[in-house]
């Protein structure tokens, strides 16, 4: 190659000094905040955050929420994957084009969509009260399942995406082999496709984990203040308190977890490539 | 049960559950009672008439038009050299660079409002419409950078070392033959930078002032003060404009390649 390095440095440094300037310095500042008291390093906000038994409500509901989201994203992410995988190459690309065609929607239409569906005066409840099962309208919205169905509706495209790739990549006899030496469907699943797809499931598990946990919009218009998850709980703390502390001690829970997440999902990728 | 039998059952749900909510904001919209409702009493488009007629809806429109289509400019400017930088050149701090770059896709946007308003905004005075536009470029910046590069690694690039040794200087080597080369990855950067910063919501939280507000944080207002259905109406007009746009860069692009 003749290009030289100043030129390359030249061409990439102004990115590289915008992110690190306008991102990354103060998002590190902020983080430093949580740790600071008066002049010494500290980590009495974490255990002051920590002791608090409404933050550990919404520290272990995030999670909570999150497993349980990607939890039956996997389930049913495996079903459908497996049909589509499965379709005529026509319908294939049809299936797909429908799962990734709400991942280009404003997620603020497709959570209000389920105001429409879960409200007062909404489909669930004219139903449950046509038929007769209730009187008064139940109260849906501004639950730990209204928060679930919406992530769940939010995050499931992505886990399906990552299954199809999985599943495509999977050698095609493996399963009518399986079966011809007298697996049973349940075998199958849980000795063939599963070992095979672990990849695309780790994959696709982070994305709808982390996607759940630094979700905002699903639970500022499905759970309210009653159901606050993380990122809502910051925005109280900071818009009604002014309490900058607890905000960075969230921050930094938020920021670990993605982290976390990625490296493995970075790790996956490179011993992918290594094989 | 039929296996076959199963998997279209299992389509058929997952496909309802997916795409229902879409239809039913729809259907809503198009009602002409007075409150939310599904079925929608009667028919009618004064909802969507509505739309266009609330001040607000008008202004937070143009000012998330502005940051998606300049944000993910200001995105590809930063991102296209240095991509190629990355991409043609083993620099000596290549690893860090990239890191730098694709951080803001790995923090939490609502971070990022917070951080810059904090020690920006507040302290310099700085304004709130700038640091949103600054927020924007960094968040779209990860994108540009991933999909730009990705289409340089499938170029070879003998193709503008040829160039050169026949006589073009570096930089017009670089505008008459690998740009031509990368147009539709630099045009599918831009529509995926363009969605992610048009429907973006916690990069843009704290940064609201009088006057600057993006479309969908004026929805999530609108929609505590309001229970009619002309957030419905908005939200599916945004939807079916999301649509056009994919649908159209899939028919010319192949942008699923690149997603």
């Amino acid at each position: 190659m003749f290009h030289s390095r100043a030129e390359a440095l030249a061409l990439a440094l102004p990115a590289a000094v915008f992110a690190a300037v306008i991102f990354l310095a103060p998002v590190v500042i902020l983080l430093s905040e949580g740790l600071r008291n008066a002049d010494s390093w500290t980590i009495s906000a974490y255990t002051g955050f920590l002791s608090d038994p409404l933050n550990r409500t919404v520290f272990l509901r995030t999670l909570k929420l999150g497993a349980m989201v990607t939890a039956l994203a996997a389930v049913i992410g495996y079903a459908a994957a497996f049909a589509i995988v499965n379709l005529p190459a026509k319908g294939k690309g049809r299936m797909i084009g429908l799962v990734v065609l709400p991942l280009m929607i404003s997620p603020v239409a497709r959570t209000y969509a389920w105001i429409v569906i879960l409200g007062r005066t909404g489909i669930v409840n004219q139903a449950l009260t046509s038929i007769g099962l209730t009187d008064e309208p139940v109260r849906f919205l501004f639950t730990e399942t209204a928060v679930f169905v919406g992530l769940l509706q939010l995050f499931l495209p992505l886990m399906i995406l990552a299954l199809i790739s999985a599943l495509e990549n999977m050698p095609k006899d493996a399963i009518p082999a399986a079966r011809v030496l007298g697996a049973n469907w349940f075998q199958v699943f849980s000795r063939v496709i599963l070992p095979l797809t672990r990849e695309g499931l780790v994959i696709g598990g982070t994305l709808v984990f982390t996607g759940s946990l630094t979700a905002y919009i699903t639970p500022a218009i499905l759970g309210g203040s009653k159901i606050l998850m993380l990122e809502t709980l910051l925005y109280q703390r900071v818009t009604v308190a002014n309490d900058f502390v607890s905000a960075s001690v969230i921050a930094f829970i938020l920021i670990v977890m993605s982290f976390a997440a990625n490296l493995l999902l970075k790790r996956l990728a490179t011993a992918r490539s290594k094989r | 049960m039929n296996p076959r039998l199963f998997s279209a059952t299992v389509l058929f749900l997952v496909a309802a559950f997916l795409i229902g909510p879409f239809i039913i904001i729809v259907a809503a919209s198009l009602s002409a009672g007075e409150t939310l409702a599904f079925p929608p009493q009667g028919f009618s488009l004064k909802w969507v008439a509505k739309v266009f007629e609330v001040e607000s809806f008008r202004e937070s429109f143009a000012m998330s038009m502005l940051l998606a289509v300049g944000g993910t400019a200001a995105a590809l400017t930063l991102g296209i050299p240095a991509s190629y930088a990355l991409s043609r050149y083993h620099l000596p701090f290549g690893e860090a660079v990239r890191t730098v770059v694709a951080l803001p896709i790995i923090v939490p946007g609502i971070i990022v409002g917070l951080a810059l308003l904090r020690y920006l905004v507040v302290p310099f005075n700085f304004n709130i419409t700038l640091a949103l536009f600054l927020a924007h470029t960094a968040l779209v910046l990860p994108y540009s950078v991933r999909v730009v590069s990705a289409s340089l690694n499938n170029l070879r690039s003998d193709i503008e070392e040829a160039a050169v040794l026949l006589g073009s200087s570096r930089a017009g080597a670089f505008f008459r033959v690998v740009m031509p080369n990368i147009r539709s990855g630099i045009l599918a950067a831009f529509i995926l930078g363009f969605v992610t910063s048009f429907n973006q919501v916690p990069v843009s939280l704290f940064l609201s002032g009088p006057g600057v507000r993006t479309l969908p944080i004026d929805m999530l207002s609108y929609m505590e003060i309001t229970y009619d259905p002309s957030v419905a109406a908005l939200s599916a007009l945004l939807a079916f404009m999301s649509i056009g746009i994919v649908f159209l860069a899939e028919r010319f692009l192949g942008f699923s390649r690149y997603v």
